[in-house]
């Protein structure tokens, strides 16, 4: 069946031609020259006075990146990339590392004004303002211009700077975690990441916390020909818990833009991790010229027992999305979900998914995804869910559906099932979300007509991703609430 | 990749015994060129290994250690009781029957039909220089650069050629033996062609099976399958092969507008298999149906790949594959359906699960789609379980035993797959085997 009326219209609405963010910042900006080697390395974690150590650990990294040659087996398509025809670092002159909002460039705190991110702390503290209280650690091209809310988080004891800062005030915690979840010779993006990354959010919630207020990052990336590489590493310790977003902006361009990020997070015992995305980057205009190529490492930990790790995403940006969300579920009874909805339009190519890695006992897993392709473009889900030998009652339940708006895009869906145990219970289902006749019949018994029931009882459906938002990002996705999955295909 | 470059011990051992053979294969000049082309490009690609992904789960590489040399002109000493024994209840089925024994035609069991419209040919005569001979080499746009395919283009020794005429109903089922008999480790390569004109319709059963006494050997064969509008093939594929043989298998079909080819493939007993299957939709309205139960114990390994390429709009296709795996086997199942730009009003249906009695046993799958059309219908699915404990203490509950209501749980999971299969003296003879060996698999498991 082919897609209803009404979601067209929702998809139209947040097609390429309609972003919102493409605009640019002037600012002065001091950049690394152009190019990658290990002078550049050198460069950047001078430019965070970084100690030793780690200018070593970004030079190994480098080292097996040269070695390595980058993945060609997702289902997008681009042409070679020159990575060295790009600026490494950029930063705001004004704002050379994260300083207290009083001090940051009011041109940056416009912009962010601009993206609907207001930095402001005090007025919200002192109530004079309403406001959500959400700490934000902003960051602009390499560096993290302000982080809110650091006092009142550390009251809490959670620790929330950015990476750089991190590394110079929390040595022993950086040391131990950076790089256990996503080791440096990962994958060819992710060992570029680790030798360049400039910035990123660095959270650690002491045992029994419950984070306080939402945390959240927002990435701009505004400067020509420079590559974005932010790394986030969030801990939780034994018994904690924190809620993390992130949202992303570009301006529009019509060159591609490079985004490599790494997100490192570590549950330990009876932790919890919730991990939202708003993903917005410019996504190339009609004809798929510029937007950013996103290529992205996401993986989270559960290291501890009954922890438990929670992705949700929605995505509407990017030229090239190449991400996989994942959870390494360790610890006995760990869980780890996966939300996703992701819409591509024009000629924007997404491959993601997620990956459960089920190694303790009696771990369980979730995982919805929603596609949505118009206009030109592929979008496809790939997943992996395996349980390996000694993780005795693995679970997991895998819904992915996906629906085409026009004939000239594509759904593509190719999950991997690795079942080394006879006791894992493993579904995959990518039926067509063909709504129930019952329910229909139910709905329209009381006087909806057929279009108004079949709508909602999907975005009923729907809401099963919506609902695990925060709050604050309902704003974001309220126009795709009404997006009907009828007529969608496995 | 440098990797590829270095060839193991059994990729060398092919191409030096196509050297030493490729004089005794049969065919004239033209047959003789495309098997050193063929032989070439295996030369280059060497045997799939998990780098592939394709063969992601099922490395021939590491798998196949050794080579067997070809089977040419193997000498055997058979009856028809041997032979009968061997078929088990398929033996009792009554149908026409062709065998070959280690890769060569036995006309001696052959029992053909005097059936006008109807055409059997061995292909070792069809090679030959004066028979139909090009003509029998596969198209090979469907596969593109199958290392299997290519061994098999090199190596063929015989098959069966049937083409049945416009119009035309077989009487009753075609029974294709092949069977080994060798009692050394010999490399049997086969190809047969099954063509179906308008409006033809057959039921064709290829049994794959090991003579008490024979080795442990290797098979590679391929089947092609062309229908025509409205034909109508019920394609049944039994493989019994032995422990600790490989089997590569690979079915090509294509099906003309509306025909409707309905596949079945019983696995068992089998050291490694492939069952490697490309069905293409060349014509609207056409139905496709294909169905597989697999049994495993010990170390095998049993994978069944198959890609279902809606191109045309309005066709239909459905897939089940069940599979029971016990001791430490290794099921895989890759399943890919494509439906191409402008295929609309596509409807597939896909769903692949094994039932797993051991702690040891593994199974993979790969359930793909690739849509590039709106208004479709598709679906897939797989799982991967133990046998429900909340059923078995039901029935128990009932005053079952235990392990009776196991073997009655695992009989009905299987069955649901051949209950697929529409000939009932077919079904009933195939769910007897697979009961058989169900017996074997659940009695070792604790």
């Amino acid at each position: 069946m082919p897609a209803v009326q009404q979601t067209i219209d929702q998809v139209r609405r947040i097609d390429v031609d309609q972003y919102k963010y493409g605009f640019e910042t002037t600012i002065e900006v001091i950049k690394a020259p152009k190019g990658l080697n290990e002078d550049i390395v050198a460069f950047i974690s001078r430019k965070k006075s970084e100690p030793a150590w780690m200018l070593e650990w970004r030079l190994e990294a480098y080292r097996r990146w040269k070695m390595m040659s980058e993945p060609t087996w997702a289902n997008v398509h681009h042409p070679k990339i020159d990575f060295q025809d790009l600026h490494y670092y950029a930063a705001p002159k004004s704002t050379e590392g994260p300083k207290s909002l009083a001090e940051v460039d009011p041109e940056l705190l416009r912009t962010y004004e601009k993206l609907g991110i207001p930095l402001k702390e005090r007025e919200i503290l002192a109530g004079v303002q309403n406001g959500s209280r959400v700490a934000v650690d902003a960051v602009f091209d390499s560096v993290s211009v302000v982080t809110t809310f650091k006092e009142e988080l550390a009251k809490a004891g959670v620790v929330f700077c950015s990476i750089s800062e991190a590394v110079r005030s929390h040595p022993e915690l950086v040391k131990k975690y950076l790089g256990s979840v996503v080791p440096q010779s990962d994958n060819f993006y992710a060992a570029l990441n680790s030798a360049v990354f400039s910035d990123g959010s660095f959270v650690y919630v002491p045992q029994g916390v419950r984070c306080p207020m939402e945390l959240s990052t927002y990435f701009r990336i505004n400067e020509r020909q420079t590559g974005q590489f932010e790394r986030t590493l969030i801990i939780a310790d034994k018994g904690a818990y924190v809620s993390y977003l992130e949202g992303c902006t570009a301006p529009t361009r019509d060159e591609n833009q490079l985004h490599a990020a790494v997100v490192e997070l570590i549950a330990l015992e009876e932790a919890e991790i919730k991990y939202s995305t708003v993903q917005n980057w410019y996504p190339g205009d009609k004809e798929g010229r510029g937007g950013v190529y996103n290529f992205v490492t996401k993986r989270g930990d559960c290291r501890g027992r009954n922890s438990k790790i929670s992705w949700t995403q929605v995505e509407t940006g990017s030229a090239i999305t190449w991400k996989y969300p994942s959870c390494i579920l360790r610890g006995d009874n760990s869980r780890g979900e996966f939300y996703s909805i992701a819409v591509s339009n024009g000629y924007q190519q997404v491959d993601s998914g997620t990956k459960m890695i089920h190694l303790g006992k009696n771990t369980s897993s979730r995982i919805i995804s929603k596609g949505i392709a118009a206009g030109h473009s592929q979008n496809t889900y790939r997943g992996l869910v395996s349980a390996h030998r000694k993780a005795t009652n693995a679970r997991n339940f895998t819904n992915c559906d996906s629906l085409l708006i026009g004939d000239k895009c594509g759904a593509h869906t190719v999950p991997y099932i690795e079942a080394k145990n006879a006791s894992a219970h493993f579904e995959h289902e990518a039926t067509t979300s063909k709504i129930s006749d019952d329910k229909l019949f139910y709905c329209q018994q009381r006087g909806l007509s057929e279009e108004e029931a079949v709508a909602l009882i999907v975005n009923g459906f729907v809401r099963d991703v919506l609902q695990q938002l925060p709050m604050e990002f309902m704003a974001e996705t309220q126009k795709l609430i009404g997006v009907s999955l009828e007529g969608s295909v496995g | 990749m440098t990797l590829a470059s270095t060839r193991t011990k059994a990729e060398q051992a092919l191409s030096r015994s196509f050297e030493a053979v490729a004089a005794e294969l049969p065919g004239g000049r033209a047959i003789a060129e495309a098997r050193k082309a063929a032989i070439g490009t295996f030369a280059a690609l060497g045997l799939p290994h998990r780098r592939l992904e394709q063969w992601k789960w099922t490395d021939l590489r590491s798998a196949l250690k050794e080579a067997l040399p070809p089977a040419v002109n193997e000498r055997h000493e058979l009856s028809a009781s041997i032979i009968d024994a061997a078929l088990e209840e398929l033996a009792a089925i009554d149908a026409h029957r062709m065998v070959f024994v280690d890769g060569r035609h036995a006309p001696q069991f052959t029992t053909q039909a005097d059936l006008g419209g109807l055409e059997v040919t061995p292909l070792a005569e069809a090679l030959r220089p004066d028979g139909s001979a090009s003509d029998a080499l596969t198209d090979q746009s469907i596969t593109g650069n199958e290392a299997v395919v290519a061994l098999n283009t090199a190596f063929m020794t015989d098959g069966a050629l049937i083409r049945l005429a416009k119009g035309v109903r077989l009487d009753k089922p075609l029974l294709l033996l092949f069977a080994r008999s060798a009692r050394e480790g010999r490399l049997v390569t086969l190809r047969n062609r099954i063509v179906l004109a308008e409006g033809a319709e057959a039921t064709v059963i290829e049994a794959h099976l090991a003579l008490p006494g024979a080795a442990a050997g290797q098979t590679n064969t391929l089947t092609d399958v062309r229908l025509g509008p409205g034909a109508r093939l019920a394609h049944v594929k039994c493989t019994l092969a032995g422990e600790r043989a490989s089997h590569l298998a690979t079915w090509l079909a294509t099906l003309g507008q509306t025909s409707v080819y309905r596949a079945f493939q019983l696995t068992a007993g089998s050291g490694l298999v492939r069952n490697n299957i490309f069905a293409l939709f060349k014509g609207e309205g056409a139905k496709l149906d294909i169905s597989g139960a697999f049994l495993g114990r010990e170390v095998e390994h049993i994978d069944t790949t198959l890609v279902v390429d809606h191109a045309v709009p309005g066709c239909e296709s459905r897939e089940l594959f069940k599979g029971v795996l016990a001791d430490r086997a290794h099921g895989v199942f890759q399943g890919k359906v494509i439906v191409r730009p402008n295929a609309q009003k596509s409807d597939g249906k896909q769903m692949a699960q094994a039932l797993m009695l051991s702690p040891d046993a593994e199974f993979d799958s790969k359930p793909e789609l690739e849509i590039h059309a709106d208004d479709v219908v598709c679906g897939h699915g797989a799982t991967a379980a133990e046998i429900d404990e909340d059923l078995l203490f039901y029935m128990r509950a009932r005053g079952i035993p235990v392990a009776q209501a196991r073997a009655l749980l695992i009989e009905s999971f299987i069955g649901e797959a051949i209950d697929k299969v529409e000939d009932e003296r077919l079904r009933v003879a195939l769910a007897q085997m697979a009961k058989r060996r169900l017996t074997g698999l659940t009695a070792a498991q604790p």
